[in-house]
């Protein structure tokens, strides 16, 4: 679980020496877009360097390797003794799934996979997709997607609602966490209304391509205060109760409404937002 | 008051000697346009060694460097100094000393008689024929002028320079105190007064910081109604001067005062009744110096009213939070903000030593570690402000708080701070740099830190 999902180029050694402390969930180690060609050579022996020597932080780590053959097999084998939690793959399609377990298998190679949905092929292929015992999570590659319908961002996001609905969609049926496309502007005011929609359609987690997203992120994300308090409640009165269906102010609480109140304890828990004396409601 | 109209006529009438001793004031910053010319006609008049009481030196100071070199300047006394002439001391030395006094302790020395000054220069963006003069009006107008005053009140012979000579509305060195008046076109560009520094920062790691010092004064509790605040010019300090802003304004809460050098974060939290007063020594962009004006719960003070030790009323004495930069900070938590581990003047006490004995709860704010650098060290190259007066360290990988605060310590255990030692900060910090190596490189003295109360504070050497 995570809230955030913080890029940090791997060819940037200063970026890479303040991976840990903008507060990031997580952090993927990027060897695809934001490096050059000329530099993939020199970003996979820094991203090694690193995964081996620098004191990991309580965020998780993962890599995003290339897509392209040769390079991802030269991303595989450069990883295949480092520790972190696992690999970003992108531009995920079945044929691109069929690649990464041949190479990985062949390398005994055997982290979780959170794969980048960014191609239209991809949307037809989400169930499957997402049933991937490997697979951990999917993440919404939404400036790809839009260039592939020839289309554009924009701040009301109309363009992603079939995209971010459908990811979702087969995120929840499959159980795997589903991971929002960054804003790619550093304007924090955009970023909070592009959040919105990430909140909208219940991601889990979403990306941020600049640390200064990672705080807008992480509080739009987690639960509110009034949120919790009401979870808090509702949890409360079932123990009284234990009964799975009640009335609270005047609301009738069931089955749906008791388990996201347990799943926002959950999450509350899990970014440290309750207090030690609330815990034992979980 | 003499009125010259031209700089020749005015110096052919002032008592010039070899080892004269002169001040100016810094308010324009890098957009003075009177110690360079005033300065260089010393030199054409064959002046020799001397002492040159400048209340800081901008890169701008060209005749600064120029005089140290031809040995016409022998001495140097300042709060602060950068840019060329800083790395050319640095290097060379002076033919006599520098002393780099704070703010307050250049204003105690004046009154006291140990800053003893033949001839105050004193840029002047507006003066009446009475000689009271306004830093708030005329075409040149930087606001307080509050670090000439003690030029204005203690010097022999007092020199004001204009580019307006007209009635004043606002005047903040009172009248008679002027010798002679010197009439140009031009004192200098104002406009050239704000520098990069004055900006909020968008650099990830001071934000975290500011974030994480907030997060700090929110746990122990420092906010509260009538609060006073105080924070210096870096990127990271306004910052946290903008989120203090916020948070007054989330919680409803109103400080009391903001002092020290003004900057539009302040006149906004003073216009949407966020802060009762400000209380303003410099100010540092062109919106303060327009609320200086318009507003009466802005008030000017001089360096005396400011910082002044033995001042019993000065400002700094009621500050609650003051937050202060480093470019060094020991086990000990002394911090130094004078020079690099090499040796390099960078900068100076300015008000930093000031406040941190005077406020409350002194917060330090840094990176852990620029450019594989550890800002904790065994011991300060220079020691700027004394640990005892410094009660927390925050950086973008942990707080340390001062030993000696166990109020503190109390207030955040069972917080999700990062709190640690500052020796667990430093270790921290080496198992990403590695520890480094110790080279002794203090062998050639240039000068000293004079504490505030007048006291040799430590040795400055040259750069080997």
């Amino acid at each position: 679980m995570a809230r955030s999902y913080l890029f940090i180029p791997a060819n940037e050694p200063r970026m890479l020496q303040n991976a840990y402390v903008f507060d990031a969930d997580a952090i993927i180690l990027d060897l695809e877009d934001s490096v050059a060609i000329e530099e993939k050579h020199e970003a996979r022996h820094l991203a090694k360097n690193f995964l081996q020597s620098h004191p990991r932080g309580s965020a998780q780590t993962y890599v995003r390797i290339n897509a392209q053959k040769d390079w991802l097999e030269k991303d595989l084998i450069l990883l295949k003794d480092t520790k972190f939690d696992g690999i970003v793959l992108p531009k995920l399609t079945l044929e691109m799934w069929a690649l990464y377990e041949r190479k990985a298998k062949a390398l005994a190679f055997d982290k979780p996979v959170i794969g980048i949905v960014e191609t239209p092929d991809a949307f037809f292929e989400l169930d499957q997709l997402a049933s991937k015992k490997k697979i951990l999570g999917l993440i919404l590659g939404g400036e790809d997607l839009v260039s592939s319908l020839q289309s554009e961002r924009t701040l009301e996001g109309r363009e992603l609602i079939y995209g971010r609905s459908m990811l979702k969609m087969a995120c929840a049926k499959h159980e795997i966490l589903a991971i929002d496309t960054p804003w790619t502007t550093l304007d924090i005011a955009h970023l909070q209304k592009d959040l919105q929609h990430s909140l909208t359609h219940g991601f889990d987690g979403k990306c941020a391509i600049h640390p200064n997203q990672v705080p807008s992120i992480n509080e739009t994300l987690s639960p509110t205060k009034a949120r919790i308090n009401f979870a808090l409640r509702v949890m409360k009165q079932f123990e009284a109760t234990k009964s799975m269906r009640f009335s609270l102010d005047g609301q009738m609480i069931d089955k749906p409404v008791l388990e996201r109140a347990k799943a926002t304890l959950e999450k509350a828990k899990f970014y440290g937002l309750l207090k030690e004396e609330l815990h034992g409601h979980l | 008051m003499d009125i010259y109209e031209d700089l020749e006529s005015l110096l052919d009438a002032l008592p010039l000697k070899d080892g004269l001793r002169i001040s100016f004031h810094h308010h324009l910053r890098d957009g003075d346009g009177v110690i360079n010319p005033v300065l260089f006609a010393l030199k054409k008049r064959g002046v020799k060694d001397i002492h040159l009481y400048a209340s800081s030196i901008f890169p701008n100071y060209k005749a600064v460097q120029d005089l140290i070199e031809s040995g016409h300047i022998k001495n140097i006394t300042t709060n602060y100094l950068n840019g060329p002439v800083a790395k050319y001391i640095s290097e060379h030395g002076l033919k006599g000393t520098l002393k780099m006094q704070s703010h307050g302790g250049r204003a105690r020395a004046f009154k006291e008689k140990e800053n003893t000054v033949d001839i105050a220069f004193i840029a002047a963006p507006a003066i009446n024929r009475d000689g009271a003069i306004s830093g708030c009006e005329g075409k040149n107008a930087f606001g307080s002028i509050g670090y000439a005053c003690e030029d204005a009140a203690y010097a022999t012979l007092k020199v004001a320079i204009t580019d307006n000579l007209m009635p004043i509305k606002y005047p903040q060195i009172k009248k008679g105190l002027i010798n002679h008046l010197l009439h140009v076109d031009s004192i200098g560009d104002v406009t050239r007064m704000a520098s990069g520094t004055l900006m909020i920062t968008k650099d990830p790691v001071g934000l975290k910081i500011a974030r994480t010092t907030m997060a700090f004064l929110d746990t122990v509790k420092a906010i509260k109604n009538d609060v006073s605040f105080q924070s210096g010019a870096g990127g990271t300090s306004l910052s946290i001067t903008k989120m203090f802003n916020d948070y007054l304004k989330a919680h409803h809460l109103q400080a009391s005062f903001y002092s020290g050098g003004i900057t539009k974060l302040h006149v906004d939290a003073l216009e949407n009744g966020l802060v009762r007063d400000l209380y303003d020594v410099q100010c540092f962009d062109l919106i303060a110096v327009k609320s200086l004006m318009k507003n009466t719960h802005h008030h000017f003070m001089s360096a005396n009213d400011y910082a002044n030790p033995n001042t019993p009323g000065r400002i700094i004495r009621n500050l609650d939070i003051v937050i202060l930069g480093a470019s060094e900070i020991d086990l000990n938590f002394n911090v130094n903000v004078t020079t690099d581990s090499n040796n390099r003047l960078i900068g100076g006490s300015g008000g930093h030593s000031d406040t941190a004995e005077d406020a409350k709860l002194t917060i330090i704010v840094s990176p852990l570690i620029r450019a594989r650098t550890v800002l904790i060290k065994d011991r300060v190259n220079t020691c700027t402000t004394k640990g005892m007066y410094v009660d927390v360290l925050v950086t973008e990988r942990g707080i340390a708080i001062n030993p000696r605060r166990k109020d503190l310590l109390k207030a955040v255990e069972g917080s999700t701070l990062d709190v640690l030692s500052i020796e667990k900060l430093q270790k921290k910090a080496y198992t990403l740099t590695g520890v480094p190596s110790h080279s002794d490189h203090k062998k050639t003295p240039i000068g000293m830190v004079e504490d505030r109360h007048g006291h040799v504070q430590d040795t400055l050497y040259k750069k080997e």
